[in-house]
This record gives C-alpha cells, sequence and structure tokens, in this order.
C-alpha cells in the first residue's frame, strides 16, 4: 500500500454526527441460573460516528470490538448506557419501533460460509429484507435484487444459483448486498475480508469503498488488520478489554500514537523498511479475564509505560516484568475458590495446588537481581501468599510498587484525554498533568 | 435452466404452460392413472375424513368437558363460564391458524397504522369472532343439523360412487373367490381361472400400479428438474444423488415401499375379505363344493373352525383349505387367513406408526426450534419434561397409560380397538428422545450468522425458525423418525403380544405371533414364523432407510460410494 493511495482524498465526512455512543456497556451473563459474575465483553465505552464516515475498530481478539458493534445494531441487549441514532436512543426501542429501525442500521459478517443459509437460493437470500419489510411488489422486489446482485458484481442470472457454487468472495458479495437491500445509513462490517484470501481481499475493500461513495454509506469497520484499517478508515478506534484506549483520526494515530496500546499494536505492524531502527514493543503475557478486570487501567497488567512509584523507576524491566506476573497470579489465586479439600489438605501440612507459591517466586525471581529492599518487599508479598492471604499479599504489593495506573488513585480508571489536533483522544494516566507522556517513556524504556 | 432474466419471473404455472411439451404427457399419464384406481382414492379421502372428523368431534367435544368438570366442582354457572372461555380459547387457536393458512392479510387492506403485533392480535381476534357466530349459529338454530346432515348425505354419495366405480385391483374386477364346480372347473373366479392363480395376477396388478406410481413420480420430478426448474442445480439434488447410490438404504426403501403398499391395498392383496373372515365371520356365507358333489354354502365363521392351523391340523401357506378358499401363506390357530390378518395388521401398524411418529416428531421439532432459539428458561423446563418423561422406563410407561386409558373406557381407546390411544402414548413416550437426538443440531444452527443477519433486518422469530433453522433440522428427525416408526412397530407387536396393546378383533402382528408360539415346533409352524420375519424385515427396512437417509443427507458423508458407515446413529428396537 503506497503512501500516496493513503494521503488520496478520502469521500466527503461531514462534521454531523450520526451516531453517539454514551457509557456503553454490554455483560454476558455468567451461564447458570443463578447469574454469577458477567463477563465484561464492552465496559463503558462513549464516542461519536460522523455521517459519511468510516470508523475503523481495531484491538486483539476478545475486546469486544465485535460485541460492539452487534450492540450498536441490537443483536445484543446493552446492559447500560445509550445509543443514540439521529438523537433517538435505540436501546429503549421495543416491537415495531425496533422493526422499523432495523433497516437503518443492518451488519456485514465475518464468515461468509455462515452467514448465508445454504438451502436458499442467492435470490431468496438478497430479497428477504424486503420481503419482511414489504417494500414493493415481487416483481419490484425481484428487480431490486437484480440490481443489487449488479451493485456488488456479481450476475443477475446467479438469482437462481445456491451459495454453494460461490466462492468465499463472491458469498461475501451476496452477503453484502442482502445488507444494502434496505438502503441502510449505517452498516457495521464485522472483519468483512478477514476469511478471505489476500487477492480478494482487495477486490471486497474496493467494492465497499465503492458503494460507500453510491449510496452515501456511514461505516464502522471492525478489523484486527491494521494496513487494511489504515488504508479504508477516516478515523480508528482502538480497542482492549471493553474500553476504547483511543480514538482520532487515522493518519494521525498511526503516526503519532498517544496510547501505549496503540504503540503496542502499531509496532506489531512488520516494516518493509529495513534500514528502519524502531523497535519492536513485546507485550507480556496474556489479555486479562474480562470476567475480573484489572481494576483501574484495563491495560495496566501489561502496560510498557506504566507509571512506576518515583523510587523503583530505574529497576530492570525484566524485574518488572517478574512483578506484574506475580500480581496476575496472585489475582488468580484470590479468584480460585479453595475446596473444603484443599482446606483440609492445607491444615494438615500437605501439599496443596496452591502451596506452590514458592516455586512461582523461584521461577520468576531465581535469576533476577533484587535489591534489597525490593527483595524484603517480595518476601513479605510471598510469605502473605504462603499464608492463603491473597488480599493482604496483594495490598502489600500494590502498596510496594503500585501507582495510580493500578487504580490506587481517584477516578481509578484513566480519562480520556485530548491529545493531537484532531480531537484525537487517548484513555491513559500519563496523559495527566505531572506525569510523562507515553511515547517519551517507551523510548526511555526501551 | 432455460432462460435468461426476464423468462424467469414467471411462476411454475406459466412456465410450463409456455412449454408444456414434457409436462402434458406426465399429467395425462397421472390422470390414466388416477382413473384406473379412482374409486379407492375415493374410498381413502372418505377414511382421511372419517378421521378428521373424529379430531373434530373431539376438539368440539373440549369445552363441554372442561365445562363439565368445573360444574362438578365449582358449580353450574362457572361451568358455563368455564365451557365458553375453553370454546372462545380453542376458536382463537382455529382463527390462528386459519390466518396464518390465508394467502393474503385482511388488516394489509384496511391500513390502520397499528403496531404490527396488535394488527396481527386485532386480525385474530377478529377471526375468532366470526367463528364464534358460525359456531353459535351452528349449536343454537336448526342450521346446525341441516348441515350435518347434508354433510352425512354428500358423505354417504360419495361412499356409494366410490363403491360402485370399478377400480383395477378390486376383488370385484379380478375376483378370486369362487367355488369347484362338478366338472373340475371354477365357477366365479377370474376368467374361470383358479383362485390361486387369480389372486397371485391380482397382488401382481396392484404391485405394479404401485411401481407405476413411482415411476410416473419420478419422471415428474426429472422433468421438473430438467424443463422447469429455475435452479440448474440445488442442493437436494446431491441428496437424490448420494440416495441414489446407497445399495443398502434402497433395499430398505424397497422393503417399506412393499410394506406401505400392502397396508394401503390390503383389501386387494387379501383373498378373502377380511370384513367376511375376520370381523363379522358368522354374518357372511361363501359357496363351496360340498364332499357329495353338490355346491353348498357355510359362513365364513363356522368354516373358519375347521381350517385351523393349531398343530393337529395345518393349512400350509400356498396351499387350498378344505372348503377350497386359496391361503397363500396358510391360515391361523383361530382359522383365519393369515396373509389377511398380515396385510390388515400392516395397515394397523402403519398407522399406529405414522400418527405416533408424525405426532411426536412435531412435538420434538417445534420444541427443539422454541428451545434452541430462545434458550434461558423454555430450555429448562424442556429438559425437566423430558427428563421426567425418559426417567420411566419406556416400556412400563407405555403399559400403564394404555391400560388406565382402556380400563376407564375413555373414547381415544374405541378406534382400531386402541390402536389410535397407543399411537398417542408412543407420541407422548418419543418425542423426549426426538427432541433430544435433534437438540445438538439444533442448537448449531440457531449459533450460525445467517441467524442473526435475520434478526438484524427484522425477521420474524416463527418465520426465522422455519426458514433458516427448520430446514437443516429436517433432515435429523426423519432419520430418528424412519428409526423409531421402526421401534413402533415392534413396540406395537410387543405389547399385543402380551395382551395388552390392540385387542381383537383388529388384527396386528404381534397377536399373530403370540397364537401362532405354541405351534412354533409342529407342522403349523408358518404362523408365528412368517410373521416374526416380516416383522423382522419391516423394522431392518425402516433402519436401512434410516441410515441410508442420514448418509444422503450428510455432506461429509460424500467421500466414497459404498462406504462403510458406522453405527452413530443406532435406534430401533427395544
Amino acid at each position: 500500500m503506497s503512501q500516496e493511495r493513503l494521503s488520496a482524498d478520502r469521500p466527503t465526512t461531514t462534521d454531523e454526527v450520526m451516531v453517539e455512543v454514551r457509557e456503553l456497556k454490554t455483560y454476558y451473563e455468567g451461564g447458570g441460573l443463578f447469574g454469577g459474575t458477567p463477563v465484561k465483553a464492552v465496559d463503558g465505552v462513549s464516542f461519536d460516528i460522523h455521517r459519511g464516515e468510516t470508523l475503523g475498530l481495531v484491538g486483539e481478539s476478545g475486546c469486544g470490538k465485535t460485541t460492539l458493534g452487534r450492540t450498536l445494531i441490537q443483536l445484543e441487549d446493552a446492559t447500560a448506557g445509550e445509543v443514540r441514532f439521529d438523537g433517538v436512543d435505540v436501546t429503549t426501542l421495543r416491537g415495531d419501533e425496533l422493526y422499523e429501525w432495523r433497516r437503518n442500521a443492518q451488519m456485514v459478517f465475518q464468515d461468509p460460509d455462515s452467514s448465508l443459509n445454504d438451502r436458499l437460493t442467492v435470490g431468496e437470500i438478497v430479497r428477504e429484507p424486503l420481503d419482511v419489510h414489504e417494500r414493493g411488489s415481487p416483481e419490484e422486489r425481484r428487480r431490486r435484487v437484480r440490481e443489487l446482485l449488479d451493485a456488488v458484481g456479481l450476475r443477475p442470472e446467479h438469482y437462481y444459483r445456491y451459495p454453494h457454487q460461490f466462492s468465499g468472495g463472491q458469498r461475501q458479495r451476496i452477503g453484502i448486498a442482502r445488507t444494502l437491500s434496505l438502503e441502510p445509513e449505517f452498516v457495521v462490517l464485522d472483519e468483512p475480508v478477514s476469511a478471505l484470501d489476500v487477492s480478494v481481499q482487495a477486490e471486497i475493500i474496493n467494492l465497499l469503498e465503492d458503494l460507500q461513495a453510491e449510496f452515501g454509506l456511514t461505516y464502522l469497520f471492525i478489523a484486527h488488520d491494521l494496513s487494511v484499517v489504515r488504508h479504508i478508515c477516516d478515523r480508528v478506534a482502538v480497542m482492549y478489554l471493553g474500553h476504547i484506549m483511543e480514538i482520532g483520526p487515522t493518519e494521525e494515530l498511526f503516526t503519532d500514537p498517544a496510547n501505549p496500546y496503540t504503540h503496542a499494536l502499531l509496532s506489531a505492524i512488520p516494516e518493509p523498511d529495513p534500514t528502519n531502527d524502531r523497535e519492536r514493543i513485546t507485550l507480556h503475557g496474556t489479555p486479562p479475564n474480562p470476567r475480573y478486570p484489572p481494576s483501574g487501567c484495563p491495560f495496566s497488567t501489561r502496560c510498557p509505560a506504566r507509571i512506576r512509584p518515583d523510587r523503583y523507576e530505574n529497576l530492570d524491566d525484566e524485574l518488572w516484568t517478574a512483578i506484574n506476573t506475580l500480581r496476575e497470579v496472585l489475582r488468580e489465586r484470590q479468584r480460585a475458590e479453595r475446596s473444603v479439600r484443599e482446606r483440609l489438605r492445607a491444615r494438615l501440612g500437605k501439599e496443596t495446588r496452591f502451596g506452590a507459591i514458592e516455586e512461582t517466586r523461584e521461577e520468576l525471581f531465581g535469576d533476577l537481581e533484587l535489591p534489597p529492599e525490593v527483595r524484603t518487599a517480595i518476601d513479605e508479598v510471598i510469605d502473605h501468599a504462603a499464608d492463603h492471604d491473597e488480599r493482604r499479599a496483594l495490598a502489600r504489593l500494590a502498596e510496594e510498587f503500585g501507582s495510580v495506573c493500578d487504580g490506587e488513585g481517584t477516578p481509578a480508571e484513566p480519562e480520556l484525554h485530548a491529545v493531537g489536533e484532531g480531537g484525537r483522544r487517548s484513555f491513559c494516566h500519563r496523559h495527566a498533568d505531572g506525569y510523562r507522556e507515553p511515547d517519551r517513556v517507551l523510548d526511555a524504556r526501551q | 435452466m432455460s432462460g435468461g432474466p426476464i423468462e424467469d419471473d414467471r411462476t411454475l404455472v406459466e412456465r410450463v404452460a409456455d412449454r408444456p411439451g414434457p409436462a402434458l404427457p406426465w399429467l395425462g399419464a397421472g390422470l390414466v392413472l388416477l382413473a384406473l384406481e379412482f374409486g379407492r382414492f375415493l374410498g381413502w379421502a372418505l377414511s382421511l375424513g372419517a378421521g378428521l372428523r373424529f379430531a373434530f368431534d373431539g376438539i368440539v367435544a373440549i369445552p363441554g368437558w372442561v365445562g363439565g368438570n368445573v360444574a362438578d366442582t365449582a358449580g353450574s354457572l362457572a361451568g358455563f363460564l368455564a365451557q365458553d372461555l375453553t370454546a372462545l380459547v380453542v376458536l382463537f387457536v382455529v382463527a390462528s391458524v386459519l390466518v396464518r393458512l390465508a394467502p393474503w392479510r385482511i388488516v394489509d387492506r384496511l391500513e390502520l397504522g397499528w403496531s404490527r403485533k396488535r394488527e396481527a392480535y386485532a386480525e385474530r381476534l377478529a377471526v375468532t369472532a366470526v367463528l364464534a357466530a358460525v359456531a353459535s349459529a351452528l349449536a343454537f338454530t336448526p342450521a346446525g343439523s341441516i348441515l350435518r346432515f347434508e354433510l352425512e348425505v354428500a358423505a354417504w354419495l360419495l361412499e356409494s360412487v366410490a363403491a360402485s366405480i370399478p377400480t383395477l385391483t378390486s376383488p370385484e374386477t379380478i375376483p378370486n373367490q369362487g367355488h369347484r364346480t362338478p366338472g373340475g372347473g371354477w365357477e366365479g373366479t377370474f376368467l374361470g381361472l383358479s383362485p390361486a392363480v387369480a389372486w397371485a395376477i391380482r397382488t401382481a396388478v396392484v404391485f405394479a400400479y404401485a411401481l407405476a406410481c413411482l415411476v410416473w413420480a419420478w419422471s415428474g420430478y426429472d422433468r421438473y428438474r430438467r424443463h422447469y426448474r429455475q435452479a440448474d442445480w440445488t442442493p437436494r439434488d446431491d441428496t437424490v444423488r448420494r440416495l441414489r447410490n446407497h445399495y443398502w438404504g434402497l433395499f430398505g426403501l424397497t422393503i417399506v415401499i412393499g410394506f406401505v403398499v400392502l397396508a394401503l391395498w390390503a383389501p386387494a392383496i387379501s383373498p378373502v375379505p377380511a370384513e367376511a373372515n375376520i370381523y363379522q365371520p358368522y354374518e357372511h356365507e361363501f359357496e363351496y363344493l360340498g364332499e357329495d358333489g353338490e355346491v353348498a354354502s357355510i359362513t365364513h365363521g363356522a368354516a373358519n373352525i375347521n381350517t385351523r392351523s393349531d398343530g393337529q391340523h395345518t393349512v400350509a401357506p400356498l396351499s387350498y383349505d378344505q372348503y377350497d378358499r386359496f391361503a397363500p401363506l396358510g391360515t391361523t390357530p383361530r382359522g383365519q387367513d393369515l396373509l389377511t390378518n398380515l396385510a390388515f395388521g400392516a395397515r394397523t401398524s402403519l398407522i399406529i406408526g405414522l400418527t405416533a411418529i408424525g405426532l411426536g416428531a412435531f412435538i420434538a421439532v417445534v420444541l427443539s426450534l422454541l428451545t434452541a432459539y430462545y434458550k434461558g428458561v423454555a430450555d429448562v423446563l424442556t429438559v425437566v419434561a423430558s427428563d421426567t418423561i425418559i426417567s420411566i422406563p419406556a416400556f412400563l410407561l407405555v403399559m400403564l397409560i394404555s391400560v388406565i386409558f382402556s380400563e376407564g373406557n375413555h373414547p381415544l381407546a374405541d378406534p382400531l380397538d386402541g390402536g389410535l390411544l397407543l399411537a398417542l402414548v408412543f407420541a407422548f413416550v418419543f418425542w423426549p428422545g426426538m427432541w433430544r437426538a435433534i437438540r445438538g443440531p439444533s442448537l448449531q444452527v440457531a449459533e450460525q450468522e445467517w441467524v442473526d443477519a435475520a434478526k438484524s433486518y427484522g425477521q420474524r422469530p416463527t418465520t426465522t425458525m422455519r426458514k433458516h433453522m427448520s430446514p437443516y433440522i429436517a433432515g435429523y428427525i426423519m432419520i430418528y423418525a424412519s428409526l423409531l416408526l421402526g421401534s413402533v412397530i415392534i413396540f406395537t407387536a410387543a405389547l399385543t403380544f402380551l395382551g395388552l396393546g390392540i385387542s381383537p378383533p383388529t388384527p396386528e402382528w404381534g397377536r399373530l405371533i403370540d397364537q401362532g408360539q405354541p405351534y412354533i415346533a409342529t407342522s403349523s409352524w408358518h404362523v408365528a414364523t412368517i410373521s416374526g420375519l416380516m416383522i423382522v424385515l419391516v423394522v431392518t427396512a425402516f433402519n436401512a432407510l434410516g441410515d441410508a437417509l442420514r448418509d444422503a443427507i450428510d455432506p461429509e458423508a460424500d467421500v466414497g460410494e459404498g462406504e462403510e458407515t458406522g453405527g452413530a446413529t443406532t435406534g430401533g428396537g427395544v
């Protein structure tokens, strides 16, 4: 993808806000009849989508971006918050109002194999939304379907074929035709090309751009492929663990990321220029369980620019990684319920599966050189943990190594700070007064 | 695929009208086939009408029954209220079905501007009101009895028409009942041939006719596919192709078709009329050439006493009894004709099997769609209900319920001498199994993105279930239904063998085994052996058919031909 292409003029985006999302939360109830801790797939996000623009939504798998897209078009019920389309909160729509509204917001699904019913002909599939909304006479509907097939690059005589007879890219075109049949204003594209061959991806992306220009569509483009996002999107939102970490104009965000997570994500793009000496930021560990997100910043457990107590600012990075891992282990132990049998074994002084904290210590800190005060602190933490008092162990750890990032301050969560010129916002404590900006920290720590 | 984009928009009728070449001979052949057996088809339609009438009377009796029960406990006023309320509920259900079936909707014409839900309910209520008005007009004015009388006259007329029209396979057209003449020939049989040959000809004609019907149906499908269908390929083509190459399944299909033909054409295949030989043996006489060279006449009942196959005397298969009645499969220990019993027993089994499995499968499919789509509480309740039913041994439960109903002389226990009751009990006992079997596929298909897509453009849940989910379950339910049909046949036979299921005189295979079982080691071995083999054959055939359906429907089975398939789904048998 060339730079000329990137800077080319995009279809004009108005500043008129079309979708306002405010403090939106979508939780999945944890199985069972009696509730339990819900999975916080989307945990309080706020952003706007402007009419005519393409907003990209990127993030690792499992960060909640698909759930967010599905909630926007009311395929999932929002747990809290508002989604206002042209001023109307659609999370409260029921019955006929919802049915009438649905034609305005449609979705292109990720998997072309699963999104088309194989027992219906292409014509029946594309026609179904028209039948549901009783648009025109049967002849008009059939004519409209043929127009749509033509618009997405299929032939009208494909009407009586079955999806089985098409390739993945063609199937995705059928899905796009169905999405467009009701002339929606807003379309959620849920990783529309990630299941396709690379050669076909470009065709579909170009088709989507053409259709946007032709029908004046507004897109929410969900993807994990950053180069595709950079190509097609006007603005980008970066998501992590149910939160939007950074949102802003595409080029600005890609060239000068503000949030540490965006830094890490962007550094994962392979660099074609061998002379570029930019170092790759490696994230340690896996994203936390969305059922038990960390207090404070969601990214704090893995953040390379995490705010550290002043006296430990210059501790070795490896040591910090070990400390972070220790905290995760303790949190995990705290959550795990101990069975009666296990309590008995511990009482009798026998080995339990929780008894191995010493081993954990050996594993994490064994080959590291610990400064005396760090050693003392870690020893105390390990002692508490060995007594099965994970709460106190965590408290001690936070007292010694914690910071505002771990939810020590008020408010615990960072704010969406305005950064850059283009109305970009970033969800990080480091943008507050009194801290160094993330990029400077990242440079310093590398 | 015949034409370009413009032609494609024609309906099937228009397409056929534009190019009648391939369709006309087929339609002509259909008319000829219909004309040859018109009387029999009319007879079937009348039996179906009688069945519907029984169901109708049953539904009509519900409000009175509820009202009577309430009146017994809460006084007559409450009883009347309950009766009227139940009647309205029943009418509302009927109205909902009618509205569903109607090709167009009244509210669409009126353009009331109401919400969709409100319009739908208003429409149903309006139809309910109309139905209630009609119903009370029929119930409280002479109009009702006049209509009933008219219907009865019409049915009687149709019956006499059905009886008078000559049909190809009726025993009147090719008679095999006659008597020897003193001169050595036969009197009253088809072309004066011997009863055995006449019977053989008639049976051959029956199967030839059935084969012709099948060929005709297949040719219709083929012509439609080649000349009139808009799609040049459908997923069903592959299923049919796989089924055509499944020899074990084709074997099953052949036997099953034979079984169905045996049941449908039972009066034609029976060498003696069941009415005369089994149901009313002392009311029907026949003639025979006596020992003294005189033609005498005797009732079937009196003759049967002397033609028993009970170890001491035997009328073996393919032989004549002393009254010159031909018994292709010998006689039963009661002297009745075994083939007549088998043919009408097949009818009993088929009616019970189809009713039980049809009803059970319907319940299972509806519940599986609802539970897979809505999950949550609906799912939990269904799991509890089905587990409760499954936890009671099926055989015990069937015995329990059927004994309660038949001892209580419930009206449901009357048709088929308990056959209908048995079918309903089987439906009740078997739906949880079928529901369990299709639960996985239902849940799987409910997770497909096209179901989400349907939701995203506002498709109604019921339509989504019917259009986007049920086609994927249909295959599975067909497999399990065909496997369970075998089980139902075995179950029925087993119960009757124990003397519980279907009481005489309705013929049943299990009773034949029961009767023949003491003589298995004597010269009358044929009674239990032939009936037992028939059951084995038919049940095996249903299992084979189920196997073939599974392989045909599952695209992953399309690896190679004649590949041995494991018993992933086993069924049938008790």
